[in-house]
């Protein structure tokens, strides 16, 4: 990974997300029909393709950027899981307001932030079984991550431990709630498109 | 199920184009995609803005009560499904006349997340909201546990009795807390005897068998408490009444207006012959009810089935509930 965030590194990482949500969207819908209503794949494909027309005319500032990002995120579908990411998103554009970079040090405590600000939006708790469990792993594997290079390969490692650690509880929020003790054994379609989406930054 | 509709995907759109194709002294689609629906004049300057928003499949809900002296504008989701956070966003500037916008809705997570969402973004350009949930379906969770029930037919009252009081020149915080006292004085219960079928889907919802009725049914076929034997119009009744004054007691001389509503396929007769028995059961109890409503208000597409909704009225409440009123599908 880059040394640091700007608005071109970021303007790559769109294409690449992009390019991964329509591979994997049969999978991610299949997944989500178990436990959901099956449109998450359609629901990520639809909100990466709104913010991948945005790319080329995102700002330097990366503040802008991210907020240009997040609307684009959340323009077209009403999905949770959208809106939960362009919280995310949000939250990130406020804390790096009028900059045009960010260390890579600093990314790990900006994604706690965005993390803290989707488990307000969302109302759920870590140990859920949500998306928010596999952010949560992100966090704590950037925050030890030495190197840049290192970054990704400990976030996917640290998810993949954490969709494998979850997999046989019961999801206590969400729509797969509903589901309760069905969902034991099956994997939240919410971690396995973060992970997913992590595996496309490669 | 047989359905008469075009391309399912447009189905939602050529619905919301019909409606003001019909009403254009009423409505008017608005926002880039048409997906919101404000009154035919705009937003008024000065008055305070009442927002609503959630899942098409409901007429009257949501979109239908935008009218004078209810609400101001709507962002329309795709059947049983939320709006997006751009729409509900197109909305609320939709309703805007200076004056701050009220957010009233259903307690349903993505819609309760979408509009947060939504309101921090308007925030950012100066707008001022506040929220009042509608959480009014007493099957859903026990009343320990309120904060998490699902909002249904009951949200027809919070639209007029807070829309009332913001059309009499109320500030926000005013209208905001008169709309919290109606929904906290409203409960509502359903019972359901066929599924429904989404468009998009093809297929019903759920499954209920041909001899079966499920008491307390939410109306996207979510759980209730009770299913069984389809019993008669005074037992269904009788279960629903308990469950309503169990959860709100009435004593004589209170005065209540009640609601019974068909979920879409179940016919005014039927709905006449089970208001029939509510007004006994409140009539025993020493109970005035004041302006009954029975008819469609808050549907579920197709579904056989019905609610019935108590709204318990203090003199404010009461007058706002006269005052009058104006969309396609309700005049007072």
């Amino acid at each position: 990974m880059a040394e640091s965030l700007t608005t071109e590194v970021l303007r790559d990482a769109i294409r690449r997300l992009s390019a991964q949500a329509e591979s994997c969207a049969d999978e991610l819908s299949a997944i989500d029909g178990a436990l959901g209503d099956g449109d998450l794949g359609v629901t990520l494909v639809r909100g990466m393709r709104s913010v991948a027309e945005q790319a080329d005319d995102l700002p330097p500032d990366l503040g802008a950027a991210l907020l240009q990002c997040a609307k684009a995120l959340v323009s077209l579908s009403g999905s949770t899981y959208g809106t939960l990411l362009a919280t995310g998103v949000m939250s990130a554009a406020k804390a790096v307001r009028g900059r045009t970079e960010v260390g890579w040090r600093e990314t790990a405590d900006l994604l706690g932030g965005a993390l803290e600000a989707m488990q307000r939006r969302g109302k759920a708790e870590l140990g859920d079984k949500t998306v928010l469990d596999a952010v949560a792993a992100t966090v704590e594997a950037l925050r030890l991550a030495e190197t840049p290079d290192a970054m990704l390969p400990a976030a996917r490692q640290a998810v993949r431990e954490a969709i494998a650690e979850f997999r046989d509880r019961a999801a206590r929020q969400g729509r797969a709630r509903m589901f309760g003790e069905n969902s034991v054994g099956k994997d939240d379609p919410g971690m396995v498109a973060w992970l997913r989406l992590l595996e496309g930054l490669a | 199920m047989k359905k008469i509709l075009n391309d399912p995907f447009r189905y939602v759109d050529e619905m919301l184009e019909g409606l003001c194709a019909a009403h254009p002294q009423h409505y008017q689609q608005r926002g880039p995609h048409g997906r919101v629906i404000a009154r035919a004049g705009g937003a008024v300057s000065g008055k305070v803005g009442l927002v609503t928003g959630g899942g098409s499949g409901h007429l009257p809900v949501f979109t239908g009560y935008v009218g004078k002296g209810l609400l101001d504008a709507c962002a329309i989701g795709d059947v049983f499904a939320s709006p997006s956070v751009d729409q509900m966003a197109d909305a609320i500037h939709a309703a805007d006349g200076g004056a701050g916008v009220l957010l009233i809705y259903g307690n349903y997570g993505g819609d309760v997340m979408n509009f947060d969402m939504a309101a921090e973004m308007v925030d950012m350009e100066g707008i001022a909201t506040e929220t009042a949930l509608v959480a009014d379906d007493v099957a859903s969770a026990p009343l320990a546990e309120r904060e998490k029930r699902r909002g249904v037919a009951g949200m027809v009252y919070g639209f007029k009795l807070a829309g009332a009081k913001a059309e009499a020149g109320a500030d926000l915080p005013t209208v905001a807390a008169t709309a919290r006292k109606a929904l906290d004085a409203t409960r509502s219960i359903g019972v359901a005897l066929t599924p429904c079928t989404v468009p998009q889907v093809g297929k019903p919802t759920f499954q209920l068998g041909e001899d079966e009725m499920e008491i307390g049914m939410g109306i996207h076929g979510e759980p209730g408490i009770q299913r069984g034997k389809l019993q008669t119009a005074d037992e269904i009744a009788s279960t629903m009444v308990d469950a309503l004054l169990e959860d709100m007691p009435l004593a004589s001389g209170d005065r209540v207006s009640v609601m019974c509503n068909s979920l879409g396929a179940t016919p005014p007769e039927e709905l006449y012959i089970v208001h029939r028995y509510v007004a006994g059961r409140l009539r025993e109890l020493g109970a005035e009810i004041v302006m009954p409503l029975v008819g469609r208000y808050a549907t579920s597409m197709e579904m056989a089935g019905m609610s019935v909704t108590f709204c318990r009225l203090d003199e404010e409440l009461e007058q706002l509930l006269q005052a009058p009123c104006d969309c396609a599908f309700w005049r007072v």
